[in-house]
């Protein structure tokens, strides 16, 4: 334990000696088990969520039964806290100067070797019981399925610092060697050192404020996952609440019935109703936001973008440029009224299979900022850009009024019919007026969608537009396509459409019913490109 | 990023190489017919099967699924026919190409698709080949890229020796070698 921070200070000065006194089987600290716990309880926590209701419904007779689930709750903690032990005895980690070793496992038993030029990317995160004592966790992603990823459990935070800027300096050394000439084999250590060394200076791009991450609390909708999530429990929920209303003596029944309101104060009530569920959800996302990313930074070190947030775990990611896949700039409805913006810089998909925005996901993401920060950022990315050009003189090329056509007539046309037939056959007119206003609307939002669609290319980028109500704008350079796949059915072909799909390490995205010689042209310019730029995709 | 000997000289697009323009070549001349034959070997298993169920005596069944399950037999192979046709003719119009550079997938008879992969971006091969495919000596060519699994690039019914080929030729290719 007290020997690393030691070793570490050596590091720098000379490498064989690391090589030498790092050379063993090291042991965590302690404070591991606190890890260890944690995410056992929270692989346990995952499964038990389906024994809510069972325990909801039989909550009556196992509170007059103390005697029962006293025991078994002790009994499961000091299984939790053994299981931790245990895991935190068994696991061992050895570091050389170019690759990582760890052992864990109590049942099945893991060894994992990793040389650090196959490391991907860095993270380091920090739980919040880490920080009293300043440790934190390395996580290693490498290219391969996500399992594989090697997580360094509880480390000193400077000793992490360290070790990722040894690594990512490989990492670095290794991605020169293929592209130039070879460096001599033996000065390889010492370039890697002198490198980091003169580039230490982070430069600060963006910080957020709290007053921005309340604003992307209210604009991100993430409230409906967690509606979703509830669905279940629906029934209950809705009955605790009336019962809890009733104890209040506002009876809802009584509060919506036309006899004794008028028309008018039933829809206020209806109104204030949902306001306030929608206050409370509202605030929910509020909170979500500032835990994800309290204390946002964005900040670029060489050429790695790192970003750091988190109220109770600290994350850190980091993402060298050459990485990055493709700038996504989103905006829904409610950013465009509120002039804000979020900013999105992929990479690839196969480093965090999970697709959500939270802190946790290897993609970086900037919330809610202004236009012009925006703009400056995606700029510093991919300085010869044109996206604010291309934006500002609305230069994309649109696609074809068909797609209105094709999505009213095949999709939502016959829905409608389908529904209104036999609600005009039964003579429930209110019903039938209602069907028809939202088919109408359905009808808007196509129309909608076919004006937000657009694409537009140069030299170096493709841009796409899409959106409903808010814009988004997507830029990646033409090298990084990984495949393209051109599609046409028979009336496109008669109409010479086609769509297009680009396929990319972060994701595929596709333009819908674009000219044929438009399609033909972006495929066989980005296949020229890629083959042409000999340049890597990582 | 800047390199000394890069040239990025500007290119009129009609001097582009197409995909409009490809040599394609077909797909195994088993292919196309063994897929009718597992097809229709199907069809006839569930056919068999539902008259089985209809004449054994040794389960009573329920009156109303006893009463439709000629229907349901009938449904099940016309249906099963069409679709047999139809995959049929989807399977000959299937065919690929390569260039030097990248590898192209046709398919789709009402739908048509063209899928093209650059050999730089080619992560790595595989050769699948089931028990049927064995017996006959068909192979299947996938390659993967970093673009996820949904997006793997797959030939169907190659001749076993024009699949090894293709993966030699992939493997030995020089943008694989650099950048794979």
């Amino acid at each position: 334990m007290d020997k690393r921070p030691s070793s570490s200070t050596t590091d720098s000065s000379n490498s064989a000696q690391t090589s030498e006194t790092i050379d063993d089987w090291q042991v965590l600290s302690p404070i591991a088990i606190l890890y260890f716990t944690a995410s056992i309880f929270k692989h346990l926590f995952g499964n038990l969520i389906y024994l809510i209701p069972a325990l909801a419904f039989s909550y009556k007779s196992i509170i007059e039964h103390p005697f029962i689930w006293l025991p078994l709750i002790l009994v499961a903690f000091s299984l939790l806290t053994l299981f931790a032990f245990v895991s935190f005895k068994v696991y061992r980690y050895r570091l050389t100067t170019d690759n990582i070793e760890i052992r864990s496992g109590i049942f099945s038993k893991k060894y994992l070797n990793l040389p650090f030029s196959r490391v991907q990317n860095v993270k380091i995160e920090q739980p919040i019981y880490y920080r009293l004592t300043g440790h934190a966790c390395l996580q290693l992603d490498t290219a391969g399925s996500a399992k594989n990823e090697a997580k360094l459990v509880a480390i000193k935070l400077d000793f992490a610092q360290q070790l990722k800027k040894r690594i990512q300096s490989q990492v670095q050394n290794n991605t020169e060697d293929i592209n130039q000439d070879p460096p001599p084999t033996n000065s390889k250590e010492q370039l890697g050192h002198s490198q980091d060394s003169s580039s230490t200076i982070e430069t600060m791009l963006n910080t957020r404020k709290l007053s921005d991450l309340v604003i992307h609390g209210i604009t991100s909708n993430r409230v409906w996952i967690l509606l979703g999530g509830l669905a279940p429990f629906y029934d209950n929920i809705f009955d605790t609440v009336g019962d809890w209303l009733t104890t209040l003596e506002i009876d809802l029944t009584k509060l919506f019935s036309l006899q004794t309101h008028s028309l008018l104060e039933v829809v206020l009530y209806a109104l204030s109703l949902t306001m306030l569920v929608m206050f409370v959800l509202v605030g929910f996302s509020v909170i979500g936001a500032i835990i994800n990313f309290y204390g946002y930074t964005l900040s670029k070190l060489d050429d790695k973008y790192i970003r750091r947030s988190g109220l109770f775990t600290k994350h850190e990611v980091s993402m060298g440029l050459s990485r990055l896949q493709m700038i996504i700039q989103k905006q829904d409805w409610l950013d465009v009224l509120l002039q804000r913006i979020n900013l999105q810089f992929e990479q690839s998909n196969s480093f965090g299979k999970n697709h959500n925005l939270s802190a946790t996901s290897s993609k970086i993401i900037v919330p809610s900022i202004k236009p012009h920060e925006c703009q400056a950022l995606i700029d510093d990315a991919y300085p010869n850009n044109a996206l604010e050009a291309l934006v500002c003189n609305n230069g994309f090329e649109s696609i074809s009024k068909r797609f209105i056509l094709r999505n009213i007539l095949f999709i939502f046309m016959p829905l409608w019919l389908i529904t209104i037939i036999p609600a005009v056959m039964d003579g429930k007119f209110m019903i039938s007026t209602f069907i028809c206003a939202l088919f109408l609307c359905l009808c808007g939002l196509v129309v909608i969608r076919w004006k937000r669609w657009g694409v537009a290319r140069d030299q170096n980028f493709v841009y796409l537009r899409k959106g409903l109500i808010g814009i988004d704008y997507y830029c990646f350079p033409t090298y990084k396509l990984q495949q393209t796949q051109f599609k046409q059915n028979l009336l496109m072909k008669k109409r010479q459409l086609a769509t297009v799909k680009f396929v990319l390490a972060s994701g595929s995205h596709k333009v819908p019913m674009i000219t044929e010689k438009l399609a033909y042209q972006l495929i066989n310019e980005g296949l020229y490109k890629v083959e042409s730029v000999h340049k890597s995709w990582m | 990023m800047l390199e000394n000997n890069f040239t990025n000289p500007t290119i009129s697009i009609e001097q582009l190489p197409t995909i409009l323009t490809l040599d394609t070549q077909s797909l195994s001349e088993q292919y196309a017919p063994l897929n009718r034959l597992i097809n229709l070997g199907f069809i006839l298993f569930v056919c068999v099967l539902g008259m089985v169920l209809y004449f054994q005596p040794f389960v009573g069944l329920p009156e109303g699924l006893l009463n439709s399950l000629p229907f349901f037999i009938w449904i099940a192979s016309v249906l099963g026919f069409l679709f047999t046709w139809l995959s049929y003719a989807r399977d000959l119009v299937k065919s690929y190409s390569l260039r030097a550079l990248d590898l192209h997938y046709t398919s789709g008879l009402f739908f048509r698709k063209v899928v093209s992969q650059p050999i730089t971006r080619i992560q790595h091969i595989e050769l699948k080949r089931g028990p049927i495919e064995r017996k006959v000596g068909l192979a299947t060519l996938q390659v993967f890229s970093a673009g996820g699994e949904m997006h793997t690039f797959q030939i169907p019914g190659l001749p076993v020796e024009t699949a090894q080929q293709l993966r030699q030729y992939i493997l030995q290719h020089k943008d694989v070698i650099e950048h794979g």
